[in-house]
């Protein structure tokens, strides 16, 4: 290797006739320059210094990032500093670490493990929610009841513009694509039967519930999840009061006493949606109004709201759910925040899936 | 002590939080390559001295100085090479909580250096590798312990060769054996690199232990009780009040 320019850090390495690799380093090394590469064959290296002027951990680093594997590395003709800047590294050692490499097949195993136990954590969260209810209607949990009515404004009230705004578009949308369809076949009066039909038995509830999974959820997951980091939680056990009693049951009851509520007014504004579509196309107000209210049933009705309660369960529980095991970090919110957004929203649609079949079973 | 000798000083300094002043009429000089620690009942502000001595906070008065230069005048280009001579370690160490070991030490070398990747990382699992953590690189800051944690802290408070790091309170919520493990490498780093050190604490013994100077806050005359060699505030001629302070701690 040749000398670098004066001042820049340089390496050169010469091998001896004995099979030991003399490294030379000089110049002057700075955590801010370039560093010289070198390639070191065999097992016995030693490092001496020649005309090294000035260095910082820059060096140290250099030596021990290239040499720590070296099975005899002298140091002892450089400076002591420098001996035992490098030397400081390779011996601290502290007990407390136990890192190892894991390969594929452990980490699928560690997956498959994980993934069960979380879902063992899922169900277990469901029990001791169920427990919570079965005490606060017996009056034995401790409920915060102060949460309850701050959830009631916040996961309801505080949602109406946004359900509004979907459910409006919602009723819109579909009577935008259900007239062109039925014009083709001069049926277009039955585009309020489409609308009212699909906002009262399914967009309602689902669009709401969607909502409350983007709104409440995510919310109730940061929440809980930076109890968890703040050992809020823990102080709560400690005092003898069940967390999912108090903290989770408020929360999800209000948000499954809510949901149903939005849906309903989602349901009223997506089909006034249609009708401003509707009635611009061929359709006037009487009209459209007259078929819509005959084609809603008492069943239609209740169908609706019973997914729409079923909805406001899920989406509370995901995000109380996803909060309560939060890991204690601020990364841990967040993905405990993304995760009940998901949880519960696929869990939403799952739950409709199986509604439609129930309901098709009992013929409603 | 004289002045010119000092990395560090401050000059009839006053803090507190808001407008409310909680110490005045601070004077300290501190020599480079010595460990200074603050020390004195909870709640007198020895935090917030050490947040004004390392210009994360600004003083309610009077002036501090890093290498001659006055923190809170300093702006631009000076301000953040003066910043960039400071390393510090936050009481919970705020190890960035989505980043491995490694990157955490990584971060401010790619802010501030100009080296390539292959480098930054060299010297960031060197520094790791300096504090005992060279197999727990990869883990992400919720996987280690609180002593874990510290050392990583104080790995990446060494990122850049600090000319002066400020530790508040390390060795707090660690039990002895870890308490005297993180003092040694205190004593270490600081004979290696010549670094500066400013720290908080509360243990007597681990004062005792690393510091050169100490100084005693007193929250009832709101300034300085004492200031000098830790050794000399267990004597018989110190104010009762700190002479009190050390021993009592001492053997609680």
């Amino acid at each position: 290797m040749s000398h670098a320019p004066t001042g820049s850090p340089f390496a050169r390495t010469e091998v001896l006739a004995d099979g030991c690799a003399v490294v030379t380093v000089g110049g002057s090394w700075k955590l801010d320059d370039t560093l010289p590469a070198i390639v070191v064959k065999g097992d016995r290296v030693r490092v001496v210094a020649d005309d090294l002027s000035d260095f910082d951990s820059s060096l140290p680093a250099w030596l021990y990032a290239n040499f720590r594997n070296v099975r005899q590395l002298d140091l002892s003709a450089l400076p002591p500093r420098l001996q035992s800047l490098v030397q400081m590294a390779e011996k601290a050692t502290f007990t407390d670490t136990h890192a190892h490499d894991t390969g594929f097949l452990e980490q699928f195993g560690t997956w498959g493990v994980e993934s069960s136990s979380s879902w063992g954590r899922a169900f277990e969260h469901i029990g001791h929610t169920a427990v919570g209810f079965l005490r606060m209607v017996v009056g034995r949990a401790k409920v915060n009841w102060s949460d309850f009515t701050l959830q009631l404004q916040t996961a309801g009230v505080d949602a109406l513009p946004i359900v509004a705004l979907l459910g409006f578009l919602t009723g819109l949308i579909m009577a935008y694509v259900g007239l062109i369809q039925l014009r083709q076949v001069g049926a277009t009066v039955y585009v309020a039967n489409l609308v009212s039909l699909a906002m009262t038995r399914e967009m309602g509830a689902l669009m709401t519930g969607v909502i409350a999974c983007g709104r409440t959820s995510t919310a109730y997951a940061s929440q809980l999840g930076s109890m968890n980091v703040s050992q809020e939680t823990d102080a709560l056990r400690a005092l003898g009061i069940n967390p999912v009693e108090y903290l989770a049951v408020p929360r999800i009851l209000a948000v499954t006493l809510m949901v149903p509520l939005l849906a309903v007014f989602a349901t009223f504004i997506g089909v006034l949606g249609g009708m401003i579509v509707a009635c611009a196309g061929d359709l006037s107000i009487e009209q459209y109004l007259t078929q819509a209210i005959r084609a809603i049933s008492f069943k239609s009705f209740l169908v609706g709201f019973l997914k729409s309660i079923a909805f406001g369960f899920i989406a509370a529980w995901a995000g109380c759910y996803r909060g309560s095991v939060a890991k204690r970090s601020a990364l841990g919110v967040g993905e405990a925040a993304t995760s009940a957004a998901v949880l519960g929203i696929t869990f939403i649609v799952i739950s409709d899936a199986l509604f439609a079949v129930i309901f098709n079973l009992f013929n409603l | 002590m004289s002045d010119a000798s000092a990395i560090l000083t401050c000059t009839d300094l006053a803090i507190g939080h808001g407008s409310r002043v909680i110490m005045d009429r601070l004077n300290l000089a501190l020599p480079a390559g010595k460990i200074l620690a603050i020390v004195g009942p909870s709640g007198c502000g020895k935090s917030t001295l050490m947040r004004a001595l390392g210009g994360l906070d600004e003083p309610l008065g009077g002036k501090t100085t890093l290498m001659g230069v006055d923190l809170n005048a300093a702006r631009g280009t000076q301000r953040q090479d003066i910043l960039r001579r400071m390393g510090f370690l936050f009481q919970g160490s705020a190890l960035f909580s989505s980043l491995t070991l490694r990157e955490n030490i990584e971060m401010p070398m790619r802010e501030f250096l100009k080296a390539p990747r292959k480098e930054i990382r060299q010297l960031a699992e060197y520094k790791l590798a300096l504090v005992g953590l060279a197999d727990a690189m990869d883990k992400l800051p919720s996987e280690i312990s609180g002593g874990m944690a510290k050392r990583a802290g104080i790995a990446r408070a060494m990122a850049l060769d600090p000319a002066v790091i400020f530790l508040d309170e390390p060795s707090a919520g660690l039990d002895p054996v870890s308490s005297g493990r993180l003092d040694e490498l205190i004593l270490r780093l600081r004979e290696a690199f010549g670094t500066t050190v400013v720290l908080v604490s509360h243990e007597i013994p681990s004062i005792l232990r690393t510091a050169d100077f100490c100084v005693y806050l007193d929250p009832d005359t709101g300034t300085m009780g004492a200031y000098g060699p830790p050794k000399t505030f267990l004597q018989a001629g110190q104010s009762p009040k700190v002479h009190a302070f050390f021993t009592q701690a001492r053997f609680d």
